[in-house]
């Protein structure tokens, strides 16, 4: 059987999309977080949690979150809120979505570890094209990942939970379900490996019969 | 008498920065969680912002639907990929290329594209295509303010499938303060004159309709 990622989503669109996209539809389950449960994280073997998650609602089942971690498994949190279920604070930054008009090749981050796995081999506008806030405080225990071009921590990762925890404040599930910046299959791509060992193929082809469906 | 109008929260950071109450309209924002089942009895409008819960929704379109019917206004912002939505659907698409999209005033009955620029709405820093997402397929008869390069229809006026009135975005952001993501100028005026013409249109039918 073949490994599977749980998506936590709160029914926004392009979570919905990104999961049901042709490339990745096999690969991801989509997890409505009002309906999170032991069992439904029985059945994935590693975590998504996409920018404009509720993470009030994921806050009150944080105890099945850290548990998830605890058995050795990784979780991508693309962190956009003050969620107060991470070790961590995050601030919100104005997020600039056109430097690469006005000047390409300087993309505002910095620093990039590109040793870690989901980084080896992306160019730098792959590896990054905006963010949404920055993590002010993270634990003790973190590797930083990633730093804006101020000295802000924009991705982070720890094992101290038990498996691996990745967070950052981009935000490549919901770019990609969007489909406005197109070479996000770069990073996605590379996520996907690093989660279950799979490197997905194949277009990011959108069904028409998957939209106007009953839930 | 101020409009009542009630926002869905998904509880994604920010939306309480959006909608501001004021002479014309008063908010109130319900959040969506385990137990939802709001009362949309108090209120004229009923806001699904960018961002919005289509799962909860579809669970309680038999209330939408009532609420429609008893003469009452939705605003739907965003891409309802379930079927909640009385007769009209919407689509995700990525077959056409962003850099392509041009906005249009299709059908105007009602007046409103006198009260916002459809061209700045097109571009956000030279970028085009950046408000709207996928297309809608509207109800046979329902009014087509704005549609895209292709004649497909990104912003719909439904004042036939239900008893009320359903104003529909293909997921472009409207508020009375930008969502963040623009602060190009002309674009950021364009969405806020866009939304006040809708909120002054509403008013009207209410005032005609009383």
């Amino acid at each position: 059987m073949s490994l599977k990622i749980g998506m936590i989503f709160n029914g926004v669109w392009s979570h919905y999309a990104f999961a049901k996209a042709t490339k990745y539809r096999d690969l991801y389950e989509l997890i409505y977080v009002h309906d999170l449960s032991q069992e439904m994280l029985d059945k994935v073997d590693a975590l998504v949690i996409p920018f404009q998650s509720n993470h009030k609602a994921i806050a009150k089942k944080k105890e099945l979150i850290y548990a998830f971690l605890k058995s050795g498994k990784k979780m991508f949190v693309e962190g956009d809120s003050s969620a107060n279920w991470l070790d961590a604070t995050w601030e919100d930054r104005p997020v600039n979505n056109y430097w690469w008009v006005k000047d390409p090749n300087n993309p505002p981050v910095s620093e990039t570890d590109y040793n870690h796995p989901i980084y080896q081999g992306l160019k730098p506008r792959h590896a990054f094209w905006h963010y949404h806030g920055v993590y002010t405080k993270v634990p003790d225990h973190a590797s930083i990942i990633q730093k804006n071009i101020d000295g802000d921590i924009v991705s982070w990762e720890t094992n101290h939970y038990g498996g691996t925890l990745f967070a950052t404040t981009l935000d490549p599930i919901v770019e990609h379900g969007v489909q406005q910046i197109t070479h996000l299959d770069n990073y996605c791509d590379k996520l996907t490996d690093w989660l279950v060992g799979v490197k997905p193929e194949g277009r990011f082809e959108i069904l028409h019969e998957d939209y106007g469906v009953s839930a | 008498m101020p409009l009542k109008a009630v926002i869905i929260s998904n509880g994604i950071e920010g939306l309480e920065q959006l909608y501001r109450s004021n002479e014309e309209i008063h908010y109130d924002i319900v959040e969506v969680d385990e137990n939802f089942n709001p009362n949309l009895d108090p209120y004229d409008i009923l806001i699904a912002p960018n961002g919005t819960d289509h799962i909860a929704l579809y669970r309680i379109k038999e209330k939408i639907l009532q609420f429609l019917d008893q003469g009452k206004t939705l605003f739907c912002f965003d891409g309802w990929f379930t079927n909640w939505v009385p007769g009209n659907r919407w689509v995700m698409d990525n077959s056409k290329k962003t850099i392509d999209v041009r906005y249009k005033i299709q059908e105007d009955p009602f007046g409103l594209s006198r009260h916002f620029s459809v061209d700045d709405l097109t571009f956000s820093h030279g970028i085009s295509g950046w408000w709207s997402c996928g297309f809608i397929e509207p109800a046979e008869n329902a009014s087509v303010l704005i549609e895209d390069t292709w004649g497909r229809a990104l912003v719909v006026i439904d004042d036939t499938t239900t008893n009320g009135t359903m104003i529909l975005s293909a997921s472009g952001p409207l508020a009375d303060v930008s969502y963040g993501t623009t602060d190009d100028n002309k674009a950021y005026q364009a969405m806020t004159d866009l939304y006040k013409a809708i909120l002054q249109f509403v008013q009207t039918s209410k005032v005609e309709t009383a």
